[in-house]
C-alpha cells in the first residue's frame, strides 16, 4: 500500500521534471549552504579547542582577574602568590599544584625582533607533570631539565621562521631580554597556537631576567587532581580556601578557578553565539526553498484537480489523497536534502583544506553524523510542512467539484 | 499598446494570486536579510566614519610594540616625550597611561576590574579629549592639582550597568583600595568597555599605582600644513635612532589615525561581505522559486499564448509580458523586504543600544534603498528569462493544439 503511494507520487514528480529540479534546487542549495558552514563552523571550534593542549582532563586551571584583554596574567591586579599555591597544595584532593610564570615578551633572532609568549617550567618532580599534563615532546634536541640556564625549548612554529633563510634550530641563539639564550630543543608540533609558538625556559631564569614579575608571584596555577577524585568539590574547596587567603566574598572573586571542561566551554561560547548567528542566516534559504515547495504542490493540486476527483470517485478516501500529496512534498525535500548534504560536504571540506592549505593552519571541516541527520530531518520535516497545506487543500475537495472544475 | 501589456501582467499576477503571494515571500524573505546586515554593516562605517572626523585627520599615536604585559622597560618616559614634541612637524603631542584596576563602590559592594588611564592636565587635554572622543554630561573635566579625583564613563552614571546604583557626582570610589572622588560624568561612547573606564590626572594616578612619567600611548597633532602619514615616517625614523634600535626591531609602532581606521573599517567590510554572501543565497533560491513560478505560467497559458500569437501578437510582445511579471514579482518582493528589513533593523538596533553598544546603530543611506529594490528587480527579471524565452518561442500553432 504504502510501496503504491511512494511509486505514485515518484511517477508525479517525474512526470513534472523541470518543475521538480527545480524545487529541489532550492533545497539543495539550503541545505548545502547550511551543512558547508556549520561544518567549517564545527571545525574551526574543533581548532580552537585543540588551543587548550593540555590532554589530562584533571587539572584545574587558577588565574587572578583582570581586565580580560591579553595573555594570562595581564592587567591582574592582585596576582597569585606562593603562599596561595601552597593552600592549594593542601587541599584534599589535590594531588598535586604548581605554579607557572607567563609573560608576553620580545626575542631578537638573526637580528629580527619578534613578540612571543614566554612560559616558564618548575624543576624538580614537578618539571616530569608539567610535561606529562602538556604532553611535550622534542621534534629535535632534547627536553629542558634541572640545571639548565640561559637554555630554552622552541615551538614547533619557530622551524619554518624562515624570512632571511635561516630558521631557529637546535644550537641557535635567540635573545631574550637582553640576555643570550641557546635552543636546546624543539618541540613536536601540537596544532596549538599557544604551544607551537611559546618559547619554555626555567623558572629560576625566568624570574631572574624578568624584572616586573615578582618574587612569589604566579600567573597561573595548575593543580592536577588524585585520581578518583570529584572536580567539582575540589574545584568548589579550591575556591573556598583562596577566597579566605585573599579575603573576598562569595560572588566577589578576583580570581577563576577552571576545569578544562568549563575553561573550553567559555570560549567556545562565544564562538558558538557567532555561529549561531551565521546558520540563522543560511536556513533562511532552506525556508525559501520550502515556500518553493510549498507553491510548486500548491499548483499540482490546481493542476490535478482532475485525478483527485477521478480518485475520490472510484472509492480513494481523503486520507489517501493526502498522504499521496503529503508524502510527494516530503520526497521533494528530501531527495533536495540527500542532493545538498553531498554538496555541502564537498564544500566544507574542500574550503576548509584550501584555506588550511593558504593559513597553514590545521584547520579541517567537521561533518558529523548528526549534523548529516538533523539536515535530512530538517528537510524532510520542511518538506512536508510545506506540502501540509496543499494535501489538505486536496483532500478536502469536493469530488463533483473537482471532476466538474477540470471540465 | 505597452500600457495594455503591464496591465495584462499584473492581471495575470492577481489571477495567480496564492502563487504569487508565496513567491513574493520568498524573495522578500532574502531582501529583508540582505538589507537588514548591509544596514548594520554601512552603520558600524559610518560610526567609524564620524568618529574619525571628530578624531580628526591630522592625528598620529604611539604605542609600545607590545600592546599587552607592558614591562617597564617598553613604556615611553618623559624624555622620550620631549624628544618627539621636537620632532620637525609636530604639532603637540601628549601621553597618556593606563592600567587595569580594581574598583569598588560602597553603596554597591561589588568589587569591578576596569581600566584607569592617566591624562594629563596641561594644554595637550583638549587633543586628549577629542581623541577620546568623550564630552562631558555632567560634573567638570580635569583639572591641574586634582589628585584624588576622577571623572567616570557614561555606564557608572546608570543603574545596573557597572554597579547596582549609579554612581554620582561626589560619590567616593575605591581604585585599588584608593578613594577617589567622582568630579564628572562622561557621555555614552557606545562600548561597554570604554564606558567603564575612570580617567585620572597622572597625580592621582602616582598616588594610586606608584608611577610616574610612563606612558603607555602617545597620542600627536601633526602641525598645520602638514601631512600625517608623513610626519608619521618621520618620527618613526628619528625615534628609532632615539632608541637606537635597527629597522625591523622597533620595540614600537607609529600609526596615523586614518590608518588605523582602515585597518578597521577592512575588518568590518570583510564581515559585512561574508554575511551578505551567506544571505544573498536565500536570494538565489528565491530567484529559483520565480523561474519554476514562471515556467509554471508559461505551460499553463501555453493555449492563450496561442491565441495572443495568432492575432499578431509578435515574439518581443510575449517576451517583454513574461519579463516583466517575474520583474514585478520580484520588485514587490523587494518593497516589502526593504520594509520589513528596516523594521528588523531599528528593533536589532535599539537591543544593541540596551546591550550598551550603541555604537552598533543601523544606517539607511538613500542608495541602498534603492540599490536593494534595483537587486530584487534584477533576480525577479533574470530568473523569469529562460521561461520567457521559451513562451516567446512557442509556435502557434502547436501552442493552440495544446491541452
Amino acid at each position: 500500500m504504502i510501496k503504491d503511494y511512494v511509486r505514485l507520487s515518484f511517477f508525479n514528480l517525474k512526470r513534472r521534471r523541470l518543475r521538480s529540479y527545480l524545487t529541489m534546487i532550492g533545497i539543495i542549495i539550503g541545505i548545502a549552504a547550511v551543512i558547508s558552514l556549520v561544518g567549517l563552523g564545527e571545525g574551526l571550534r574543533n581548532f580552537v579547542t585543540a588551543q587548550f593542549n593540555i590532554v589530562d582532563a584533571d587539572v584545574i586551571t587558577v588565574m587572578a582577574s583582570g581586565t580580560g584583554n591579553g595573555p594570562p596574567g595581564t592587567g591582574v591586579v592582585n596576582p597569585l602568590t606562593q603562599k596561595q599555591l601552597d593552600r592549594i597544595n593542601s587541599v584534599n584532593g589535590v594531588d598535586v599544584a604548581f605554579g607557572r610564570l607567563i609573560q608576553l615578551g620580545d626575542y631578537l633572532f638573526n637580528d629580527k625582533r619578534g613578540f612571543t609568549y614566554i612560559a616558564s617550567i618548575p624543576a624538580g618532580e614537578e618539571r616530569k607533570i608539567v610535561y606529562d599534563i602538556v604532553d611535550l615532546k622534542t621534534d629535535e634536541g632534547r627536553l629542558l631539565k634541572d640545571g639548565d640556564t640561559l637554555r630554552i625549548m622552541v615551538g614547533s612554529s619557530f622551524k619554518d621562521n624562515d624570512e632571511s633563510g635561516k630558521r631557529v634550530e637546535v644550537g641557535s641563539k635567540l635573545e631574550i631580554e637582553g640576555h643570550d639564550f641557546t635552543v636546546v630543543g624543539v618541540l613536536e608540533k601540537k596544532g596549538s597556537f599557544a604551544v607551537d609558538t611559546t618559547i619554555i625556559m626555567n623558572e629560576e631564569i625566568m624570574r631572574e631576567i624578568f624584572s616586573e614579575v615578582g618574587d612569589d608571584e604566579y600567573d597561573v596555577i595548575v593543580a592536577k587532581v588524585k585520581d578518583g577524585a570529584d572536580m567539582k568539590a575540589v574545584k568548589q574547596d579550591i575556591e573556598k580556601v583562596l577566597r579566605k587567603e585573599r579575603d573576598v566574598e562569595v560572588g566577589e572573586e578576583d580570581f577563576s578557578v577552571e576545569t578544562p571542561e568549563n575553561a573550553v566551554k567559555t570560549l567556545t561560547s562565544t564562538l558558538s553565539a557567532i555561529n549561531i548567528f551565521v546558520y540563522i542566516i543560511a536556513l533562511i534559504s532552506v525556508v525559501v526553498g520550502g515556500i518553493g515547495i510549498m507553491n510548486t504542490m500548491y499548483t499540482s493540486v490546481v493542476e490535478r484537480i482532475g485525478d483527485i476527483g477521478t480518485m475520490k470517485a472510484i472509492g480513494a478516501r481523503n486520507s489517501d489523497i493526502f498522504v499521496l500529496f503529503f508524502l510527494e512534498s516530503g520526497l521533494l525535500g528530501m531527495v533536495g536534502g540527500i542532493a545538498g548534504i553531498i554538496l555541502g560536504s564537498g564544500l566544507a571540506y574542500g574550503l576548509a583544506a584550501i584555506a588550511g592549505a593558504n593559513l597553514g593552519l590545521d584547520i579541517s571541516a567537521s561533518v558529523s553524523p548528526m549534523l548529516v541527520i538533523l539536515s535530512l530531518l530538517f528537510s524532510f520535516i520542511i518538506g512536508t510542512l510545506a506540502g501540509l497545506l496543499p494535501a489538505l487543500q486536496a483532500a478536502k475537495m469536493n469530488p463533483v467539484d473537482a471532476l466538474s472544475e477540470s471540465r | 499598446m505597452k500600457l495594455d501589456l503591464v496591465k495584462y501582467s499584473l492581471n495575470n499576477l492577481l489571477h495567480r494570486r496564492l502563487r504569487s503571494w508565496l513567491t513574493m515571500l520568498s524573495i522578500l524573505i532574502g531582501v529583508m536579510a540582505i538589507f537588514a546586515l548591509a544596514s548594520f554593516g554601512l552603520g558600524v562605517r559610518h560610526y567609524i566614519d564620524e568618529l574619525s572626523q571628530d578624531m580628526g585627520t591630522d592625528k598620529i599615536m604611539m604605542q609600545p610594540k607590545t600592546a599587552f604585559a607592558l614591562s617597564e622597560e617598553d613604556y615611553f618616559t618623559q624624555n622620550e616625550l620631549e624628544f618627539i614634541r621636537k620632532v620637525n612637524g609636530v604639532g603637540e603631542a601628549a601621553g597618556m597611561t593606563f592600567r587595569s584596576s580594581q574598583v569598588y563602590f560602597k553603596d554597591s559592594g561589588k568589587i569591578k576590574y576596569v581600566y584607569s588611564m592617566g591624562l594629563p592636565t596641561d594644554e595637550t587635554f583638549e587633543m586628549v579629549e577629542q581623541l577620546l572622543t568623550v564630552d562631558l554630561l555632567e560634573g567638570r573635566t580635569l583639572k591641574d592639582g586634582d589628585v584624588l579625583k576622577a571623572t567616570v564613563g557614561y555606564n557608572y552614571g546608570i543603574e545596573d550597568k557597572v554597579f547596582k546604583r549609579a554612581v554620582r557626582l561626589g560619590d567616593k570610589l575605591h581604585v585599588n583600595g584608593v578613594e577617589v572622588e567622582v568630579v564628572g560624568i562622561y557621555e555614552e561612547i557606545g562600548n561597554p568597555s570604554d564606558d567603564s573606564n575612570i580617567y585620572l590626572t597622572f597625580d592621582g594616578f602616582e598616588e594610586i599605582f606608584g608611577v610616574k612619567e610612563q606612558y603607555g600611548y602617545i597620542a600627536i597633532r601633526v602641525g598645520e600644513e602638514e601631512n600625517a602619514s608623513a610626519v608619521a615616517d618621520k618620527i618613526e625614523d628619528k625615534f628609532r635612532k632615539y632608541r637606537g634600535e635597527k629597522s625591523g626591531q622597533e620595540t614600537f609602532t607609529v600609526q596615523t589615525f586614518e590608518e588605523a581606521v582602515a585597518t578597521f573599517s577592512n575588518i568590518i567590510n570583510g564581515i559585512t561581505g561574508i554575511l551578505l554572501i551567506i544571505a544573498l543565497v536565500s536570494l538565489i533560491v528565491a530567484g529559483i522559486n520565480i523561474m519554476n513560478t514562471m515556467y509554471t505560467a508559461v505551460v499553463e497559458r501555453t493555449k492563450e499564448i496561442g491565441i495572443m500569437k495568432a492575432i499578431g501578437a509578435r515574439n518581443k510582445e510575449i517576451l517583454f509580458v513574461f519579463i516583466l511579471e517575474a520583474g514585478m514579482l520580484g520588485l514587490a518582493g523587494g518593497l516589502i523586504g526593504i520594509g520589513l528589513g528596516y523594521l528588523v533593523s531599528k528593533a536589532g538596533g535599539a537591543a544593541a543600544a540596551a546591550a550598551g553598544y550603541a555604537s552598533l546603530r543601523p544606517y539607511f543611506p538613500w542608495w541602498l534603498i534603492a540599490g536593494c529594490l534595483a537587486f530584487a528587480l534584477l533576480v525577479g527579471s533574470l530568473s523569469g528569462l529562460p521561461p520567457s524565452i521559451q513562451a516567446s518561442k512557442q509556435n502557434p500553432v502547436e501552442s493552440l493544439r495544446y491541452e
